[in-house]
Protein backbone atom coordinates (compact mmCIF):
# COMPACT_ATOMS: atom_id res chain seq x y z
CA UNK A 1 0.00 0.00 0.00
CA UNK A 2 2.93 2.44 1.37
CA UNK A 3 4.60 1.73 -2.54
CA UNK A 4 1.12 2.53 -4.39
CA UNK A 5 1.06 5.48 -2.26
CA UNK A 6 4.79 6.44 -2.37
CA UNK A 7 4.13 6.07 -6.14
CA UNK A 8 0.75 8.38 -6.21
CA UNK A 9 2.21 11.35 -4.97
CA UNK A 10 4.67 11.67 -7.63
CA UNK A 11 1.72 12.26 -9.48
CA UNK A 12 1.58 15.82 -8.68
CA UNK A 13 4.47 16.51 -10.63
CA UNK A 14 2.34 16.08 -14.17
CA UNK A 15 -0.31 18.33 -12.78
CA UNK A 16 2.61 21.22 -11.33
CA UNK A 17 3.78 20.97 -15.07
CA UNK A 18 0.22 21.32 -16.97
CA UNK A 19 -0.32 24.41 -16.65
CA UNK A 20 3.23 25.01 -19.08
CA UNK A 21 2.58 21.85 -20.98
CA UNK A 22 -1.01 22.96 -22.34
CA UNK A 23 0.07 25.79 -23.88
CA UNK A 24 -1.37 25.43 -27.39
CA UNK A 25 2.32 25.72 -28.78
CA UNK A 26 3.18 22.24 -27.45
CA UNK A 27 0.02 20.32 -29.17
CA UNK A 28 1.96 19.63 -31.89
CA UNK A 29 4.44 17.25 -29.32
CA UNK A 30 1.18 14.83 -28.89
CA UNK A 31 -0.46 13.83 -25.80
CA UNK A 32 2.07 11.42 -24.85
CA UNK A 33 5.14 13.38 -24.86
CA UNK A 34 2.99 16.56 -23.03
CA UNK A 35 2.53 14.21 -20.43
CA UNK A 36 5.99 13.29 -19.66
CA UNK A 37 7.40 16.91 -20.50
CA UNK A 38 4.64 18.21 -17.79
CA UNK A 39 6.12 15.39 -15.13
CA UNK A 40 9.56 16.51 -16.06
CA UNK A 41 8.90 19.83 -16.08
CA UNK A 42 6.94 19.69 -12.92
CA UNK A 43 9.93 17.30 -11.05
CA UNK A 44 12.14 20.53 -11.70
CA UNK A 45 9.78 23.15 -10.30
CA UNK A 46 8.90 21.44 -7.27
CA UNK A 47 12.03 20.73 -6.53
CA UNK A 48 13.11 24.19 -6.75
CA UNK A 49 9.79 25.18 -4.40
CA UNK A 50 11.34 22.94 -1.97
CA UNK A 51 14.40 24.16 -1.83
CA UNK A 52 12.79 27.78 -1.48
CA UNK A 53 11.20 26.80 1.35
CA UNK A 54 14.57 25.40 3.18
CA UNK A 55 16.22 28.73 1.74
CA UNK A 56 13.30 30.33 3.68
CA UNK A 57 13.50 28.20 6.63
CA UNK A 58 9.83 27.24 6.39
CA UNK A 59 8.52 23.43 6.66
CA UNK A 60 7.65 21.39 4.08
CA UNK A 61 4.27 20.30 3.39
CA UNK A 62 2.80 18.76 0.69
CA UNK A 63 0.06 21.23 0.01
CA UNK A 64 2.31 24.28 0.62
CA UNK A 65 4.73 23.01 -1.50
CA UNK A 66 2.69 22.38 -4.31
CA UNK A 67 1.13 25.33 -4.33
CA UNK A 68 3.99 27.28 -4.50
CA UNK A 69 5.04 25.65 -7.57
CA UNK A 70 2.01 26.24 -9.17
CA UNK A 71 2.38 29.35 -9.06
CA UNK A 72 5.68 29.03 -10.08
CA UNK A 73 4.45 27.29 -13.01
CA UNK A 74 1.41 29.82 -13.25
CA UNK A 75 4.60 32.28 -13.84
CA UNK A 76 5.94 30.53 -16.34
CA UNK A 77 3.14 29.53 -18.08
CA UNK A 78 2.63 33.51 -18.14
CA UNK A 79 6.03 34.64 -20.17
CA UNK A 80 4.63 31.84 -22.92
CA UNK A 81 2.59 34.49 -23.87
CA UNK A 82 -0.84 33.65 -25.29
CA UNK A 83 -0.05 33.90 -28.95
CA UNK A 84 -0.51 30.55 -30.54
CA UNK A 85 3.19 31.11 -32.07
CA UNK A 86 4.71 29.62 -35.25
CA UNK A 87 2.92 26.68 -37.45
CA UNK A 88 2.70 24.76 -34.58
CA UNK A 89 -0.42 23.36 -35.44
CA UNK A 90 -1.51 19.54 -33.98
CA UNK A 91 -0.31 16.48 -36.06
CA UNK A 92 -2.77 14.37 -36.35
CA UNK A 93 -1.51 11.16 -35.15
CA UNK A 94 -4.27 9.00 -36.65
CA UNK A 95 -4.16 10.44 -39.81
CA UNK A 96 -0.95 8.24 -40.97
CA UNK A 97 -0.84 4.38 -40.38
CA UNK A 98 1.93 3.05 -38.78
CA UNK A 99 4.50 1.16 -40.96
CA UNK A 100 5.66 -2.08 -39.90
CA UNK A 101 9.40 -0.11 -38.90
CA UNK A 102 7.18 1.67 -35.76
CA UNK A 103 5.39 -1.18 -34.93
CA UNK A 104 8.87 -2.97 -34.29
CA UNK A 105 10.37 -0.23 -33.09
CA UNK A 106 7.72 0.45 -30.61
CA UNK A 107 7.83 -3.93 -29.42
CA UNK A 108 12.15 -2.97 -28.93
CA UNK A 109 10.99 -0.52 -26.83
CA UNK A 110 8.12 -2.35 -24.74
CA UNK A 111 10.55 -5.42 -24.29
CA UNK A 112 13.31 -2.76 -22.61
CA UNK A 113 10.82 -1.75 -20.52
CA UNK A 114 9.80 -5.30 -19.46
CA UNK A 115 13.07 -6.28 -19.03
CA UNK A 116 14.05 -3.22 -17.10
CA UNK A 117 10.80 -3.93 -14.95
CA UNK A 118 11.15 -7.28 -14.27
CA UNK A 119 14.70 -6.89 -13.11
CA UNK A 120 14.10 -4.64 -10.71
CA UNK A 121 11.14 -6.23 -9.46
CA UNK A 122 12.83 -9.17 -8.89
CA UNK A 123 15.58 -7.47 -6.65
CA UNK A 124 18.32 -7.95 -9.83
CA UNK A 125 18.54 -3.62 -10.70
CA UNK A 126 18.65 -2.43 -7.13
CA UNK A 127 21.43 0.26 -6.42
CA UNK A 128 22.84 0.41 -3.41
CA UNK A 129 23.69 3.59 -3.56
CA UNK A 130 19.68 4.10 -3.07
CA UNK A 131 20.69 2.68 0.16
CA UNK A 132 23.91 4.72 0.59
CA UNK A 133 22.45 8.22 -0.14
CA UNK A 134 19.31 8.83 -2.46
CA UNK A 135 17.14 7.11 -0.02
CA UNK A 136 18.60 8.06 3.91
CA UNK A 137 18.51 11.88 2.71
CA UNK A 138 14.81 11.18 1.23
CA UNK A 139 13.86 9.98 4.38
CA UNK A 140 15.27 12.14 7.02
CA UNK A 141 14.49 14.92 5.04
CA UNK A 142 10.99 13.76 4.91
CA UNK A 143 11.16 13.19 8.70
CA UNK A 144 12.44 17.11 9.27
CA UNK A 145 10.52 18.66 6.90
CA UNK A 146 13.49 20.29 5.00
CA UNK A 147 17.01 19.61 4.49
CA UNK A 148 18.31 18.72 7.73
CA UNK A 149 21.84 20.21 7.66
CA UNK A 150 22.43 18.84 11.16
CA UNK A 151 21.92 15.46 9.78
CA UNK A 152 24.06 16.09 6.71
CA UNK A 153 26.83 17.22 8.75
CA UNK A 154 27.14 14.99 11.31
CA UNK A 155 30.65 13.44 10.41
CA UNK A 156 28.98 9.55 10.74
CA UNK A 157 27.06 11.39 7.19
CA UNK A 158 30.65 12.41 5.89
CA UNK A 159 30.12 10.04 2.71
CA UNK A 160 26.37 11.68 1.94
CA UNK A 161 28.19 14.19 0.10
CA UNK A 162 25.93 16.95 1.15
CA UNK A 163 26.75 19.70 -1.52
CA UNK A 164 25.05 17.02 -3.69
CA UNK A 165 21.98 18.56 -6.16
CA UNK A 166 18.45 18.11 -3.87
CA UNK A 167 15.87 17.14 -6.80
CA UNK A 168 15.86 13.23 -5.99
CA UNK A 169 16.19 13.80 -1.96
CA UNK A 170 13.89 16.50 -2.44
CA UNK A 171 10.97 14.30 -4.49
CA UNK A 172 11.73 11.45 -1.96
CA UNK A 173 10.82 13.60 0.64
CA UNK A 174 8.04 14.85 -0.85
CA UNK A 175 6.68 11.35 -2.15
CA UNK A 176 7.36 9.88 1.41
CA UNK A 177 5.65 13.01 3.50
CA UNK A 178 2.52 12.54 0.93
CA UNK A 179 2.89 8.14 1.95
CA UNK A 180 3.64 8.66 5.72
CA UNK A 181 6.87 7.12 5.35
CA UNK A 182 9.84 6.20 2.61
CA UNK A 183 9.23 2.89 0.23
CA UNK A 184 12.20 1.32 -0.96
CA UNK A 185 10.30 -0.71 -3.28
CA UNK A 186 8.21 2.46 -4.81
CA UNK A 187 11.77 4.03 -5.53
CA UNK A 188 13.42 1.33 -7.26
CA UNK A 189 10.13 1.05 -9.69
CA UNK A 190 11.34 4.79 -11.25
CA UNK A 191 14.18 3.48 -12.73
CA UNK A 192 11.41 1.21 -15.13
CA UNK A 193 8.87 4.01 -15.16
CA UNK A 194 11.11 6.84 -16.14
CA UNK A 195 12.66 4.66 -19.01
CA UNK A 196 8.49 3.87 -20.04
CA UNK A 197 8.08 7.76 -19.90
CA UNK A 198 10.60 7.81 -22.35
CA UNK A 199 9.57 5.22 -24.52
CA UNK A 200 6.26 7.53 -24.71
CA UNK A 201 7.58 10.94 -24.90
CA UNK A 202 10.49 10.49 -27.51
CA UNK A 203 8.96 9.53 -30.38
CA UNK A 204 6.30 12.31 -30.09
CA UNK A 205 9.38 14.77 -29.69
CA UNK A 206 11.41 13.74 -32.28
CA UNK A 207 8.77 14.06 -35.00
CA UNK A 208 10.06 17.13 -35.29
CA UNK A 209 13.27 16.40 -36.17
CA UNK A 210 13.19 13.60 -38.06
CA UNK A 211 9.90 11.54 -40.04
CA UNK A 212 7.79 9.21 -38.06
CA UNK A 213 9.81 6.11 -38.74
CA UNK A 214 13.23 7.14 -37.84
CA UNK A 215 11.76 9.42 -34.84
CA UNK A 216 10.32 5.78 -33.40
CA UNK A 217 13.58 3.80 -34.53
CA UNK A 218 15.73 6.17 -33.02
CA UNK A 219 13.50 6.06 -29.46
CA UNK A 220 13.36 2.10 -29.40
CA UNK A 221 17.34 2.44 -29.46
CA UNK A 222 17.96 4.85 -26.58
CA UNK A 223 15.17 3.47 -24.58
CA UNK A 224 16.59 -0.17 -25.16
CA UNK A 225 20.26 0.67 -24.80
CA UNK A 226 19.58 2.69 -21.54
CA UNK A 227 17.62 -0.55 -20.24
CA UNK A 228 20.42 -2.78 -21.04
CA UNK A 229 22.59 -0.46 -19.22
CA UNK A 230 20.16 0.15 -16.34
CA UNK A 231 19.63 -3.82 -15.73
CA UNK A 232 23.17 -4.28 -16.09
CA UNK A 233 24.90 -1.80 -13.76
CA UNK A 234 21.64 -1.28 -11.39
CA UNK A 235 20.54 1.36 -11.35
CA UNK A 236 16.78 1.48 -9.75
CA UNK A 237 16.70 3.84 -7.35
CA UNK A 238 19.66 6.19 -7.89
CA UNK A 239 20.23 9.63 -9.75
CA UNK A 240 21.46 8.06 -12.80
CA UNK A 241 17.62 7.45 -14.50
CA UNK A 242 16.23 10.50 -13.58
CA UNK A 243 19.18 12.43 -14.77
CA UNK A 244 19.06 10.66 -18.25
CA UNK A 245 15.78 11.28 -18.55
CA UNK A 246 16.01 14.90 -17.81
CA UNK A 247 18.93 15.17 -20.40
CA UNK A 248 17.30 13.03 -23.21
CA UNK A 249 14.30 15.08 -23.10
CA UNK A 250 16.13 18.41 -23.02
CA UNK A 251 18.59 17.58 -25.98
CA UNK A 252 15.87 15.68 -27.94
CA UNK A 253 13.72 19.28 -27.58
CA UNK A 254 16.75 21.42 -28.95
CA UNK A 255 16.99 18.84 -31.87
CA UNK A 256 13.47 20.12 -33.14
CA UNK A 257 13.20 22.09 -36.46
CA UNK A 258 11.24 24.54 -34.63
CA UNK A 259 13.72 24.80 -31.26
CA UNK A 260 13.68 28.55 -32.42
CA UNK A 261 10.64 28.68 -30.57
CA UNK A 262 10.80 30.94 -27.48
CA UNK A 263 8.45 28.12 -25.90
CA UNK A 264 10.41 24.99 -26.58
CA UNK A 265 13.50 26.92 -25.36
CA UNK A 266 12.49 27.89 -22.10
CA UNK A 267 10.91 23.98 -21.64
CA UNK A 268 14.56 22.68 -22.56
CA UNK A 269 15.83 25.18 -20.16
CA UNK A 270 13.63 23.73 -17.23
CA UNK A 271 14.62 20.14 -18.45
CA UNK A 272 18.17 21.26 -18.20
CA UNK A 273 17.73 22.84 -14.31
CA UNK A 274 16.22 19.36 -13.76
CA UNK A 275 19.58 17.60 -15.26
CA UNK A 276 21.81 20.13 -12.97
CA UNK A 277 19.64 19.82 -10.03
CA UNK A 278 19.72 15.88 -10.12
CA UNK A 279 23.39 15.23 -10.36
CA UNK A 280 26.73 17.07 -10.31
CA UNK A 281 27.40 15.73 -13.97
CA UNK A 282 23.91 17.04 -14.63
CA UNK A 283 25.57 20.56 -15.01
CA UNK A 284 28.30 19.71 -17.71
CA UNK A 285 25.10 18.73 -20.30
CA UNK A 286 23.09 21.52 -18.87
CA UNK A 287 25.71 24.00 -19.82
CA UNK A 288 26.93 22.20 -23.31
CA UNK A 289 24.42 21.37 -24.87
CA UNK A 290 22.94 25.24 -24.53
CA UNK A 291 26.17 26.35 -25.59
CA UNK A 292 26.01 24.06 -28.81
CA UNK A 293 22.74 25.06 -29.83
CA UNK A 294 23.78 28.17 -29.59
CA UNK A 295 26.43 27.71 -31.43
CA UNK A 296 25.69 25.06 -34.51
CA UNK A 297 22.11 25.75 -34.77
CA UNK A 298 21.56 30.08 -35.15
CA UNK A 299 19.41 29.41 -38.26
CA UNK A 300 16.97 27.93 -35.66
CA UNK A 301 17.61 31.35 -33.88
CA UNK A 302 13.83 32.86 -34.68
CA UNK A 303 13.35 34.50 -31.15
CA UNK A 304 14.76 38.26 -30.87
CA UNK A 305 18.39 37.57 -29.92
CA UNK A 306 20.76 35.04 -29.02
CA UNK A 307 20.83 36.53 -25.18
CA UNK A 308 17.64 36.14 -24.90
CA UNK A 309 17.87 31.94 -25.73
CA UNK A 310 20.16 31.82 -23.51
CA UNK A 311 19.06 33.81 -20.98
CA UNK A 312 16.10 31.17 -21.80
CA UNK A 313 18.22 28.01 -21.76
CA UNK A 314 20.38 29.08 -18.81
CA UNK A 315 18.15 30.86 -16.44
CA UNK A 316 16.66 28.17 -15.22
CA UNK A 317 19.83 26.31 -14.19
CA UNK A 318 21.38 29.37 -12.83
CA UNK A 319 18.12 29.85 -10.76
CA UNK A 320 18.27 26.54 -9.46
CA UNK A 321 21.62 26.01 -8.21
CA UNK A 322 22.05 29.55 -6.53
CA UNK A 323 19.11 28.62 -4.63
CA UNK A 324 20.95 25.63 -3.72
CA UNK A 325 24.15 26.79 -3.15
CA UNK A 326 22.42 29.90 -0.91
CA UNK A 327 21.03 27.00 1.03
CA UNK A 328 24.79 25.46 1.76
CA UNK A 329 26.14 28.83 2.26
CA UNK A 330 23.29 29.97 4.78
CA UNK A 331 23.58 26.23 6.52
CA UNK A 332 27.49 26.19 6.50
CA UNK A 333 27.69 23.30 4.47
CA UNK A 334 29.53 23.38 1.52
CA UNK A 335 30.50 26.56 -0.83
CA UNK A 336 31.38 24.49 -3.96
CA UNK A 337 31.01 20.76 -5.40
CA UNK A 338 33.59 18.59 -4.17
CA UNK A 339 34.11 14.71 -4.69
CA UNK A 340 37.33 13.09 -3.84
CA UNK A 341 40.26 15.79 -4.36
CA UNK A 342 41.16 19.21 -4.34
CA UNK A 343 40.15 20.86 -7.40
CA UNK A 344 42.29 20.83 -10.18
CA UNK A 345 45.12 18.54 -8.44
CA UNK A 346 45.20 16.02 -11.02
CA UNK A 347 46.94 12.81 -10.84
CA UNK A 348 48.37 12.34 -13.93
CA UNK A 349 49.92 9.66 -12.96
CA UNK A 350 46.31 7.55 -13.13
CA UNK A 351 46.08 8.27 -17.08
CA UNK A 352 47.03 4.88 -18.19
CA UNK A 353 44.85 3.11 -15.61
CA UNK A 354 41.64 5.50 -16.31
CA UNK A 355 42.20 4.59 -20.26
CA UNK A 356 42.21 0.45 -19.61
CA UNK A 357 39.58 0.72 -16.76
CA UNK A 358 36.92 2.97 -18.09
CA UNK A 359 36.48 0.58 -21.55
CA UNK A 360 36.64 -2.07 -19.13
CA UNK A 361 33.58 -1.26 -17.05
CA UNK A 362 31.50 -0.09 -20.31
CA UNK A 363 32.99 -4.04 -21.62
CA UNK A 364 30.61 -5.40 -18.46
CA UNK A 365 27.80 -3.79 -19.14
CA UNK A 366 26.74 -5.87 -22.30
CA UNK A 367 30.01 -6.09 -23.48
CA UNK A 368 30.39 -2.30 -24.37
CA UNK A 369 27.24 -2.46 -26.92
CA UNK A 370 24.53 -0.38 -25.70
CA UNK A 371 27.30 2.08 -26.19
CA UNK A 372 28.56 0.46 -29.38
CA UNK A 373 25.46 -0.11 -31.23
CA UNK A 374 24.16 3.87 -31.57
CA UNK A 375 28.05 4.34 -32.43
CA UNK A 376 28.08 2.15 -35.48
CA UNK A 377 24.91 3.62 -36.22
CA UNK A 378 26.24 7.03 -36.70
CA UNK A 379 29.71 5.08 -38.31
CA UNK A 380 27.33 3.67 -40.76
CA UNK A 381 25.19 7.08 -41.64
CA UNK A 382 28.41 9.04 -42.50
CA UNK A 383 29.91 12.20 -41.58
CA UNK A 384 28.53 14.51 -38.76
CA UNK A 385 26.43 17.21 -39.92
CA UNK A 386 26.69 20.27 -37.89
CA UNK A 387 23.61 19.61 -36.27
CA UNK A 388 24.82 16.10 -35.00
CA UNK A 389 27.33 17.83 -32.72
CA UNK A 390 24.87 18.94 -30.96
CA UNK A 391 24.08 15.50 -28.72
CA UNK A 392 27.43 14.55 -29.94
CA UNK A 393 29.50 17.37 -28.50
CA UNK A 394 26.91 16.79 -25.08
CA UNK A 395 28.13 13.22 -24.54
CA UNK A 396 31.99 14.23 -25.45
CA UNK A 397 31.80 16.47 -22.78
CA UNK A 398 30.55 14.61 -20.39
CA UNK A 399 32.98 11.94 -21.13
CA UNK A 400 35.46 14.08 -20.54
CA UNK A 401 34.30 15.69 -17.34
CA UNK A 402 34.09 12.35 -16.19
CA UNK A 403 37.83 11.25 -16.94
CA UNK A 404 38.90 14.82 -15.14
CA UNK A 405 36.92 13.78 -12.21
CA UNK A 406 38.87 10.36 -11.84
CA UNK A 407 41.62 12.30 -12.66
CA UNK A 408 41.52 13.84 -9.38
CA UNK A 409 41.12 10.32 -7.11
CA UNK A 410 44.22 10.23 -4.47
CA UNK A 411 44.38 6.53 -5.28
CA UNK A 412 44.11 4.38 -8.53
CA UNK A 413 41.18 5.01 -9.41
CA UNK A 414 40.49 1.93 -11.55
CA UNK A 415 38.36 0.57 -8.77
CA UNK A 416 35.84 3.49 -8.46
CA UNK A 417 35.76 3.69 -12.40
CA UNK A 418 34.61 -0.35 -12.14
CA UNK A 419 31.52 0.49 -10.21
CA UNK A 420 30.61 3.75 -11.80
CA UNK A 421 31.75 4.31 -15.27
CA UNK A 422 29.08 2.14 -17.18
CA UNK A 423 25.68 4.24 -14.96
CA UNK A 424 27.46 7.58 -15.11
CA UNK A 425 28.04 6.98 -19.00
CA UNK A 426 24.72 5.76 -19.53
CA UNK A 427 23.56 9.45 -20.90
CA UNK A 428 26.25 8.53 -23.66
CA UNK A 429 24.47 5.81 -25.71
CA UNK A 430 20.78 8.20 -25.34
CA UNK A 431 22.73 10.82 -27.17
CA UNK A 432 24.22 8.98 -29.64
CA UNK A 433 21.12 7.78 -30.77
CA UNK A 434 19.53 11.02 -30.80
CA UNK A 435 22.13 12.30 -33.22
CA UNK A 436 20.43 9.76 -35.24
CA UNK A 437 17.76 11.72 -35.68
CA UNK A 438 19.27 14.42 -37.44
CA UNK A 439 19.36 14.70 -40.77
CA UNK A 440 17.25 11.77 -41.35
CA UNK A 441 14.93 13.42 -44.09
CA UNK A 442 12.07 15.88 -43.33
CA UNK A 443 10.18 15.76 -40.00
CA UNK A 444 6.93 14.77 -40.08
CA UNK A 445 4.85 17.75 -41.81
CA UNK A 446 2.28 19.63 -39.20
CA UNK A 447 -1.29 18.68 -40.28
CA UNK A 448 -2.90 22.14 -40.76
CA UNK A 449 -6.39 22.62 -38.43
CA UNK A 450 -9.09 21.30 -40.02
CA UNK A 451 -11.90 23.57 -40.79
CA UNK A 452 -14.53 23.64 -38.20
CA UNK A 453 -17.54 21.47 -39.76
CA UNK A 454 -19.62 23.62 -41.31
CA UNK A 455 -23.23 23.62 -39.50
CA UNK A 456 -25.04 22.96 -43.08
CA UNK B 1 20.29 2.87 -41.15
CA UNK B 2 16.56 2.37 -39.75
CA UNK B 3 16.59 -1.07 -40.39
CA UNK B 4 20.38 -1.45 -38.48
CA UNK B 5 18.73 0.79 -36.27
CA UNK B 6 15.80 -1.51 -35.45
CA UNK B 7 18.31 -4.74 -35.64
CA UNK B 8 19.86 -2.69 -32.53
CA UNK B 9 17.68 -1.74 -30.59
CA UNK B 10 15.91 -5.02 -30.82
CA UNK B 11 19.77 -6.30 -29.81
CA UNK B 12 20.36 -4.13 -26.85
CA UNK B 13 16.19 -5.20 -25.56
CA UNK B 14 17.01 -8.91 -25.96
CA UNK B 15 20.59 -8.32 -24.02
CA UNK B 16 17.81 -6.33 -21.45
CA UNK B 17 15.73 -9.58 -21.08
CA UNK B 18 18.97 -11.84 -20.76
CA UNK B 19 19.80 -9.81 -18.21
CA UNK B 20 16.92 -9.61 -15.82
CA UNK B 21 16.52 -12.65 -13.26
CA UNK B 22 13.89 -15.33 -15.14
CA UNK B 23 15.29 -18.12 -13.20
CA UNK B 24 13.93 -16.31 -9.94
CA UNK B 25 11.07 -16.18 -11.36
CA UNK B 26 7.97 -14.26 -10.10
CA UNK B 27 7.88 -15.18 -6.59
CA UNK B 28 8.91 -11.57 -4.30
CA UNK B 29 12.30 -11.09 -3.03
CA UNK B 30 13.39 -11.24 0.41
CA UNK B 31 15.72 -8.58 0.17
CA UNK B 32 16.32 -5.40 -2.05
CA UNK B 33 19.38 -7.34 -3.07
CA UNK B 34 18.67 -10.74 -4.10
CA UNK B 35 19.06 -10.51 -7.61
CA UNK B 36 21.62 -7.48 -7.90
CA UNK B 37 25.30 -7.42 -8.41
CA UNK B 38 25.34 -6.38 -4.66
CA UNK B 39 23.98 -9.59 -3.06
CA UNK B 40 26.98 -9.18 -0.72
CA UNK B 41 24.56 -6.53 1.24
CA UNK B 42 21.91 -9.69 1.62
CA UNK B 43 22.79 -10.81 5.09
CA UNK B 44 23.30 -6.96 6.47
CA UNK B 45 20.60 -6.42 4.92
CA UNK B 46 18.34 -8.91 6.61
CA UNK B 47 19.90 -9.04 10.05
CA UNK B 48 19.88 -4.97 10.12
CA UNK B 49 15.90 -5.01 9.60
CA UNK B 50 15.34 -8.07 11.81
CA UNK B 51 17.44 -5.45 14.34
CA UNK B 52 14.93 -2.97 14.05
CA UNK B 53 12.90 -4.54 15.98
CA UNK B 54 15.70 -4.84 19.42
CA UNK B 55 17.27 -1.51 19.21
CA UNK B 56 14.67 1.23 20.13
CA UNK B 57 14.98 5.01 18.82
CA UNK B 58 17.28 7.06 19.65
CA UNK B 59 19.70 4.67 20.61
CA UNK B 60 22.80 4.27 18.78
CA UNK B 61 24.75 1.73 16.74
CA UNK B 62 27.78 0.31 15.32
CA UNK B 63 28.03 -2.58 12.43
CA UNK B 64 30.39 -4.92 13.19
CA UNK B 65 31.80 -7.98 10.33
CA UNK B 66 32.66 -11.13 11.61
CA UNK B 67 35.48 -12.36 10.15
CA UNK B 68 36.61 -8.53 10.17
CA UNK B 69 36.11 -7.16 6.76
CA UNK B 70 36.68 -3.01 6.88
CA UNK B 71 35.53 -2.08 3.52
CA UNK B 72 32.05 -4.65 3.84
CA UNK B 73 32.22 -2.94 7.43
CA UNK B 74 31.80 0.62 6.22
CA UNK B 75 29.15 -0.23 3.64
CA UNK B 76 27.08 -2.20 6.44
CA UNK B 77 27.31 0.76 9.09
CA UNK B 78 25.33 2.91 5.58
CA UNK B 79 22.98 0.44 5.15
CA UNK B 80 22.37 0.48 9.44
CA UNK B 81 21.87 4.29 8.34
CA UNK B 82 19.00 3.73 6.06
CA UNK B 83 17.14 0.87 7.50
CA UNK B 84 17.57 2.28 11.01
CA UNK B 85 16.63 5.86 10.51
CA UNK B 86 15.52 7.19 13.70
CA UNK B 87 19.10 5.69 15.38
CA UNK B 88 22.10 7.37 15.62
CA UNK B 89 25.22 5.83 13.31
CA UNK B 90 28.20 5.49 15.58
CA UNK B 91 30.54 3.79 13.37
CA UNK B 92 34.33 3.46 13.76
CA UNK B 93 36.62 6.52 13.26
CA UNK B 94 38.32 5.17 10.50
CA UNK B 95 35.81 3.86 7.76
CA UNK B 96 37.62 0.97 6.31
CA UNK B 97 40.37 0.08 8.30
CA UNK B 98 41.15 -2.08 10.10
CA UNK B 99 39.74 -1.98 14.02
CA UNK B 100 40.10 -3.20 17.19
CA UNK B 101 37.92 -5.99 18.85
CA UNK B 102 36.53 -3.61 21.43
CA UNK B 103 33.30 -2.31 21.29
CA UNK B 104 32.95 0.85 19.45
CA UNK B 105 32.99 4.27 21.40
CA UNK B 106 29.08 5.91 22.08
CA UNK B 107 27.73 2.80 20.50
CA UNK B 108 24.78 1.45 22.73
CA UNK B 109 24.15 -1.69 20.14
CA UNK B 110 26.74 -3.82 18.30
CA UNK B 111 25.48 -5.66 15.14
CA UNK B 112 27.72 -8.19 13.96
CA UNK B 113 27.19 -9.15 10.62
CA UNK B 114 28.32 -12.86 10.52
CA UNK B 115 27.96 -16.30 11.93
CA UNK B 116 30.72 -16.52 14.28
CA UNK B 117 30.96 -13.00 16.65
CA UNK B 118 33.80 -12.63 18.97
CA UNK B 119 32.58 -12.32 22.52
CA UNK B 120 33.03 -8.23 23.02
CA UNK B 121 30.54 -8.11 25.60
CA UNK B 122 27.78 -6.82 26.45
CA UNK B 123 23.68 -8.62 26.33
CA UNK B 124 23.08 -10.66 22.97
CA UNK B 125 19.32 -8.92 22.50
CA UNK B 126 18.99 -10.51 18.82
CA UNK B 127 20.66 -13.71 17.32
CA UNK B 128 20.01 -14.95 14.23
CA UNK B 129 21.69 -17.26 10.88
CA UNK B 130 22.84 -13.42 9.54
CA UNK B 131 24.81 -12.29 13.05
CA UNK B 132 24.09 -11.10 16.59
CA UNK B 133 22.78 -7.92 17.99
CA UNK B 134 24.46 -7.03 21.39
CA UNK B 135 23.37 -4.05 24.05
CA UNK B 136 26.22 -2.66 25.99
CA UNK B 137 26.38 -3.34 29.37
CA UNK B 138 26.61 -1.19 32.42
CA UNK B 139 29.79 0.72 31.75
Amino acid sequence: VREAAWLAALGLLPLVGAPILTHPRFRILGAAARGVLSAAAGAAIVSFAMTLFTLARRPWGVLTVAALALVLAAGLRAMLGRSPGPPLAPEDARAERRSRAEVFATFASALGVAAAFFATMSAGATSPDLFFFWGPKAQRFAAARGVDAAYLAEPAHAYMHAYYPPLVGNLGALASMAARGFSWTAATLTFPILLAALAAALPGILRGTAGRRRAATVSALAVAALAAVGVRAGVAGNGDMPLVFFETLAVALLLREDAGDAAIQLLAGLLLAGAAATKVEGLVVAVAAPLLFLTLRPARLRSPSVAASAARLFAPTAATLLAWFAVGAATGLFHEYSEYGAFFALHSEYWRSIAVSMPAALGRAGFGLPYLVPLAGLLISGRPSREQWLPLGAAACLILFLVFAYLHHVIDPSQWIAWSAARVLMPVPALLALALAVGAGPPAAPVPPRAAPSPR
Amino acid sequence: VDFVLLAGAALLAAMALAAAPWTRGFARPRTPFDASSSRFLVPAYELITEAAAVIPPGASFAVRTEPPNPPFQALFQRLGVALLPDRRSRPDPVPGLPVSADWPPEADFLIVVGAAPRDTGGEIVLETARGTVRRRGPR
